[in-house]
């Protein structure tokens, strides 16, 4: 195993004086999928944002590739193979589909390859072929979650940070928008960090979970390792132990082993 | 109504801070304002009192106050209704609840109906509340809530013997239908009902309790073995009530706040048995979580903590201190400075020359009192810490703060009080004289032995452990070992049962080597491992907080607790820690290799005892992989 293609050290990120990452390190080796589970508020976008350049860490470095990329201006970070997927989606509502997945390859030039880009994405995402000359706008929730992955493969990302992707999502397309990002890993090789709450579908896709609690990452491992886990099984994925009552009304401490 | 017991109160009496006592500690009977059982006091106290808030609780975050007359109907209330239920004198009733003014109501209510009553840690598992109702042969069991409830309803058929369970908060339990199920206003509800039968009841049960009647059972968290339950008579708990009046000053006005268990003898001392002779006010704490934040709101007068809890108020100050701007952390560290200078002087009670005095008065005024109302300190007059070793360090950084802190020493057997430092005679590093009313010695094999009228009457149903806990002469073996300097100030220096001897025959107290590895920040408690071994060893539980904390400002990477036990440079820095400690020690005293538990542990787990001190027998098999891989 060489050397990871997203290392973060030690990061520690502010909203004013509101310290929301509290030292986390973690690692993303290319290929992989990996993903940071956690609660409202746990963190995990400032993370991606933090990773992104959208916001400057106060402390710890953002290796990629080796190299420390932390602090530098968003639009550096996205030529250097960084895409960040944002939550809710953010796609230009008033722009087409078309013209949605050309801006996500404003970055290149080389027209022949951008085009058999933009066919991959339709082959992928066939609603956004049907509907490539529709304003974004007028999309539903999927279908511009869709657009907005679809976009940032344009840029043919070394990695893609997704900001949930299943937020407000129907449960059939959220299985169907991971479908693909199941096969975009094994057929194309991307690299994805993902940001998720729904957990379930979050370690059925990833390689790799961490979970993060207040800053903080408290529990990591495979995705297998984390599923079994008591306390990820009683927080994330909803498991009611058997109370002696048929119900339960209190949760069992955590204590992430 | 103390016809009686006044008419045996031949002792002339003292008043201390308003209370008479007898004014010769450590005699028959004991008595404090004539009561000579607890009950009758707690009668006396509410009559009394009345309106006087006794108690206060947050309710929705708001502080609520609850009289002495509350205290006294509830208790009342429950001890009738258990009569009613059928709760014969000298019966255990078990209380399985966080600290909460009805824990105190049912404590007094069992005790009223000449009950036993038998606390049960929260944190202890279905099996173990098993054992402990069985063993206690208890009758009645009052439970906190449906978290609660639900392990009692896993044991219920392993619980013959109990006749109903008793729960405090309905909520969650609306639809709950069990035969042996009630709630606790329904208990009130029978309790009235009982009186208008039988009016004077549960007054004419106080009457009849005798001093050498069982009060109390407390399970000792038996480090070894099964817990066995201690009996505490009246006597024995008036006398530690004496003895503390005397040792440490309680007044009416002090507000406190209680938030260790009350299962502990410490604080069930500390919060139930000395404000009832103080008539302080008692402020429960929400949550082991949010003991800060209520020390801030309350700001109590008298403040008992294990060490754990002193060494985690200083942990904060010091990273808020790190985080205060340049200027700041200047002017903290003057402060402080200021404070030390001062300390070894209050610290061992010498006057304070003047330019030291108003070097302090001045750095005070800036800073010290500032931190001290942050902490909820400002209006604390003294601190307590026992129950566990504390850094000479840690007291001296609270003495130069502003905040008297004084260590005292005292187990289950005698009633939670043997030793305190005081005002007049401390002598930091060392847990103090005899209180006064106890003698103490130490015998030939070093061991701690007291006598006063505090010592337990023996072992629930255990004769066997109870004549092993007396000696021939009747003193109780503490089972610590210990040593007493020229005015009597005792110094304790181990366990007697964790006593190793190596493979070369050597003898070592581990808690010696102990208690040092854990004034180091970094270092929350350690088990030394050694018996028939050629060399020491020994298993580390980290600070948390404060190694990732070290962590962090080394940009050392670490996600969770066992990747951060890993670090390379965290077991340096143990490393390190463990090197200065061995400095202190002879050759064959000195730890030859160390391995870090890299489980964050609870409370829950065996391994801690409630007061999250390491259980050497349990982390001896539970870590035995890291023992053998370290020989």
């Amino acid at each position: 195993m060489g050397e990871p293609l997203l290392e973060i050290k030690n990061l520690e990120s502010f909203y004013g004086p509101i310290m929301a990452i509290r030292g986390v390190s973690l690692k993303v080796d290319k290929g992989q999928i990996v993903t940071v589970l956690g609660a409202n508020g746990a963190g995990k976008s400032t993370l991606l944002k933090t990773i992104s350049g959208i916001m400057d860490p106060e402390k710890g470095e953002v290796l990629f590739g080796g190299k420390p990329i932390q602090g530098e201006e968003p639009h550096k970070i996205v030529s250097r193979g960084i895409v960040h997927v944002p939550e809710g989606r953010e796609v230009f509502p008033l722009l087409t589909v078309n013209e949605n997945l050309s801006l996500g390859a404003y970055t290149r030039s080389d027209k022949a390859e951008i085009e058999r880009d933009r066919e991959m994405v339709f082959d992928y995402f066939p609603i956004l072929a049907e509907r490539r000359d529709q304003e974004a706008g007028t999309l539903s929730g999927g279908q511009q979650q869709m657009l907005a992955i679809g976009r940032g493969l344009m840029l043919r990302p070394k990695i893609m940070l997704l900001d949930e992707p299943s937020l407000g999502l129907s449960p059939l397309l959220v299985q169907e928008i991971f479908a693909i990002l199941r096969r975009l890993n094994t057929e194309e090789h991307v690299t994805m960090m993902l940001v998720e709450q729904n957990a379930r579908i979050a370690l059925e896709l990833a390689d790799i979970g961490y979970v993060m609690e207040i800053g903080r990452i408290v529990m990591d491992g495979t995705a297998d390792r984390l599923m079994q886990s008591e306390d990820i099984q009683s927080f994330y994925l909803g498991h009611q132990e058997e109370g002696q009552r048929g119900e339960k009304r209190w949760k069992r401490k955590k204590t992430w082993r | 109504m103390n016809m009686q017991h006044l008419g045996q109160t031949a002792n002339p009496q003292v008043l201390i801070n308003g209370v008479s006592f007898n004014a010769d500690p450590g005699q028959r009977p004991v008595v404090v304002d004539g009561c000579a059982t607890i009950t009758q006091l707690f009668q006396q106290r509410c009559a009394a009192q009345g309106a006087r808030t006794a108690h206060r609780e947050k309710d929705m975050g708001i502080w609520k106050a609850y009289s002495w007359q509350d205290y006294w109907d509830h208790s009342k209330w429950i001890g009738l209704g258990l009569m009613s239920l059928g709760l014969k004198r000298g019966e255990v009733v078990s209380i399985l609840s966080e600290d909460r003014r009805e824990w105190l109501y049912s404590d007094m209510g069992v005790q009223g109906a000449g009950g036993i009553a038998s606390g049960v840690y929260t944190t202890d598992s279905a099996s173990q509340l098993a054992y402990l109702v069985n063993d206690s042969d208890s009758r009645f069991l009052f439970v906190e809530n449906d978290e609660q409830l639900d392990k009692y309803l896993e044991i219920a058929d392993q619980v013959p013997g109990l006749a109903k369970v008793i729960i405090y908060e309905r909520e969650g339990l609306h639809d709950l239908d069990h035969e042996k199920c009630l709630f606790i206003d329904e208990l009130y509800e029978m309790g009235k009902a009982y009186e208008a039968q039988h009016p004077g009841a549960y007054e004419a049960e106080i009457a009849k309790t005798r001093p050498e009647d069982t009060a109390l059972l407390i399970y000792t968290s038996g480090t070894t073995g099964m817990p066995k339950g201690a009996m505490l008579s009246n006597e024995n708990i008036l006398a530690s009530i004496e003895a503390g009046a005397r040792a440490l000053e309680f007044t009416g006005n002090d507000e406190q706040l209680c938030f260790l268990p009350l299962c502990h003898i410490l604080e069930r001392n500390v919060s139930v048995y000395f404000p009832l002779a103080a008539t302080s006010t008692v402020n429960f704490a929400e949550s082991p979580e949010t003991v800060f934040d209520n020390m801030q709101e309350v700001s109590p007068a008298t403040f008992f903590a294990v060490p754990r809890v002193w060494e985690k108020i200083y942990s904060r100050v010091l990273v808020l201190a790190q985080e205060a701007t340049p200027i700041g952390r200047m002017a903290f560290h003057a402060a402080i400075k200021a404070g030390r200078k001062r300390a070894e002087y209050v610290m061992h009670g010498k006057p304070v020359p003047s330019g030291v005095a108003a070097n302090y008065a001045i750095w005070d005024f800036l800073v010290l009192r500032n931190l001290r109302r942050m902490l909820g300190m400002d209006k604390m007059r003294r601190g307590g810490t026992g129950a566990a070793p504390i850094s000479p360090e840690l007291l001296s950084w609270y003495w130069s703060i502003g905040v008297p802190l004084i260590e005292g020493y005292g187990m289950t057997e005698n009633a939670g009080l043997s030793t305190t430092n005081t005002f007049e005679s401390n002598a930091p590093g060392t847990v103090g004289p005899a209180v006064p009313g106890v003698k103490l010695r130490i015998a030939e094999d070093g061991e701690i032995q007291t006598l006063g009228l505090n010592n337990f009457q023996g072992y629930w149903r255990n004769n066997e452990k109870t004549a092993e806990t007396f000696t021939d002469d009747g003193w109780l073996r503490t089972g610590d070992v210990g040593r007493l300097d020229e005015k009597g100030n005792l110094t304790i220096t181990g366990r007697i049962k964790d006593i190793i001897i190596t493979a070369g025959g050597k003898n070592i107290t581990p808690a010696e080597i102990e208690s040092r590895l854990k004034f180091s920040h970094y270092i929350s408690d350690a088990v030394v491992i050694g018996d028939a071994r050629k060399y020491l060893t020994c298993l580390i539980m980290i600070d948390q907080e404060n190694v990732e904390k070290f962590a962090q400002d080394r940009k050392i990477p670490f996600s969770d607790f066992a990747s951060l036990c890993a670090a390379e440079e965290v077991v340096q820095l143990i490393g390190a820690e463990v090197e200065a400690v061995n400095k202190e020690f002879a050759r064959v005293e000195q730890i030859k290799d160390f391995r870090l538990i890299n489980v964050l542990l609870t409370a829950e787990d065996d391994e801690l005892t409630a007061t999250m001190k390491l259980k050497r027998s349990f982390v001896e098999k539970k870590h035995k992989a890291l023992i053998d891989d370290m020989y």
